[in-house]
This record gives structure tokens, sequence and C-alpha cells, in this order.
């Protein structure tokens, strides 16, 4: 099946060998900068209402207060599995997202970008306390950060994969007309799971910088009651 | 019937089983998918106002309810188009 195997295109400098993927993930790329340019040009008016939207969805996905760490990780995440998804709807292309490396890729770069922006929030070892708070939930922790990469990564994939295939099958039964409908299902799909990953790696990255309240407040008292101790030494020692 | 070898057994038994996988697997995650979409439908009909909020989080619960059959499909596909049950008994 052509879908499924991915061959070697060419080779680079003789040395680096080119899968197809990277030659569509090179298209995609340069489709994404050609559209964002001529738009500049044209109808700017156009790409800031694209952005808007970009940022109202993330706005509602996220609970944090200030959105402009976290835009252009998210809005260039959403931006490029849209367009590498809807990208299999041109006859001879095939998706990015329809192999595994890429959604692999795009996943660890969303878990690891979630471990990152909780460090700064919260400070490097207050952040990594939080995974073992009750000890023996470590383990359970760490296999929920590998469970989430290998979901993240299978759900595109998965979804991608089965909506080119299935385009691929039924175009080889009947060519003519009924492929149509097909592929239009496959680009609400394609866009719905742009929507889902990216509101995923928000939700990940809104939980991870979200600042513990009931935490804050314990620390807080315990910094207060650790201050009136001292206070109460230092007038003990004042009136001896 | 009478030469059958042990890889065509397998062969077999493995389209037999993806069948079977791929029928229960869909259906039970449709099933599922309904009556999450059913409930989040009513709530938009009774509360008009909160829809964009219940259109969003039914959207995403309806995506990640998904994921159960297409992991399924997934392994449908390894099991049809490389199955690794055949390379580990017969070396390829």
């Amino acid at each position: 099946m052509d879908v499924i195997q991915h061959k070697i295109v060419f080779t680079l400098f003789g040395i680096l060998p080119i899968r197809d993927t990277v030659l569509y993930t090179w298209i995609t790329m340069g489709i994404i900068i050609a559209v964002v340019l001529i738009l500049k040009l044209l109808k700017p008016n156009l790409l800031e209402y694209i952005l808007e939207a970009v940022i109202s969805i993330l706005d509602d996905a996220m609970d944090v207060d200030n959105l402009h760490p976290y835009i252009p990780l998210l809005g260039s995440l959403m931006i490029f599995t849209l367009f590498a998804n809807l990208i299999s709807i041109v006859p001879g292309m095939k998706s990015p997202t329809a192999d595994i490396n890429t959604t692999i890729g795009l996943a660890l770069i969303i878990v690891f970008s979630v471990h990152v922006y909780g460090m700064i929030k919260k400070g490097v070892w207050s952040y990594l306390k939080e995974f073992a708070s009750p000890v023996f939930m470590l383990p359970v922790e760490l296999i929920g950060q590998f469970s989430r990469t290998l979901s993240l990564s299978m759900r595109l994939f998965g979804n991608i994969l089965s909506g080119d295939l299935i385009v691929a099958i039924v175009f080889s039964i009947v060519p003519y007309f009924l492929p149509i409908a097909l592929t239009a299902i496959t680009m609400v799909s394609g866009v719905l799971q742009a929507f889902v990953l990216t509101t995923l790696a928000a939700l990940f990255i809104s939980s991870a910088v979200e600042i513990n309240e009931e935490d804050q407040r314990i620390k807080a008292e315990n910094a207060e009651k650790r201050r009136l101790r001292k206070l109460s030494k230092m007038s003990e020692k004042g009136n001896n | 019937m009478e030469n059958m070898t042990p890889e065509v057994l397998i062969i077999i038994v493995t389209t037999i089983v993806a069948g079977l996988a791929i029928v229960v697997g869909t259906m039970v995650p449709t099933w599922v998918e309904g009556k999450a979409a059913e409930k989040a439908i009513e709530g938009m009909a009774r509360q008009p106002d909160a829809a964009p909020q219940l259109r969003t989080a039914m959207l995403i619960s309806l995506a990640l309810l998904e994921t159960a059959s297409i992991y399924v499909l997934l392994i449908v596909l390894v099991l049809l188009f490389a199955n690794p049950l055949i390379t580990r008994f017969f070396g390829g």
C-alpha cells in the first residue's frame, strides 16, 4: 500500500537519506510561509482575524493570567497541524502527520515544553517536588507522562492515517464521485484533530503552570508561624 | 484444507480476529459517543447560553472517545499488513 509505506525519495549530500514524509513536511512549511506572506501583502486584516481566532481558541482552553508566553508554541502547533492534516486532499500528496515519526516528534515537543513552562513558572525544585508529593505517586506520574506522549501521538497518527487509507481504498474501488464525500469527512476530521491536539496541549500546559492555592496558603501560614516564633524568641531574649 | 501449513492457519486466524476486533472496537466507542453527544445536545437545548462551552467540551470528549476505536484500527492494520507472528515463527 502506498499510503502506509514511506520510501526514501532522494539522498542529500550523498549521506542523508530523505524520506517522503520529510519532503512533504518541507512542502507544508513552504505553503504556510507563502500563504502568510501573500496574506500580509494583500489582506493584512484577514491575517489579523486568523490570529485573533487562534488566540481566542487558546484563551478558551487555558486558565492562566498571562497568555503571551504560550501563544508562539501553541499557535504554530495548531497552524502546522492544520495544514499538515489538510494537505492530503491535494492529489499526489501525503499528510506528514500520517507518519508516526512526525506525530511522536510533535508529542515529545508538547510534553517537554509542558515541563519547561512549569519549571519556569514555579521554579525547578518546587515543580519537581509536586510529582512526588506523596512519594508512592511518583511511578504513577511517570507512567502518566509516558502514556500522555503515546496517546497524543497515536491519536493524531491514527485519525489522519485512517482517513487517508479509507479514501485510498474507496478510490481503488469506485474512482468517481464517492471519494469526494469521504475527502470531506477527512477534512472535517483533520481540522478537528488539529483543534483537539492544540486544546490538549493548552490544557496540559495550564495544569502544569497553575499554582495550587491550598499549597500557597499552607506555605504562607507556616512562614507566618515561623516569624511569630522568632519574634517571641527575640522578645524573650530582650526581657532576659 | 488438507495441505494447510501453520503459516496459512495463522493468516486465516489473524484475518478472522481482525474482522471481529474492528466490529467490536468500533461498535462500543460509537455507542458511547452517541450517549455523550445526546447529553451534550440536551444540555444545549436546555441552556442555549452555555452552548459554546458545551460544544467545545463535546468536541474534545468525542475526539478522546474516538481514540479508542483508532487504537483498534491501528492494531488491526498491524495484524493485516505487518503481522509480527509470521516473521517471528517463520522468519519472514
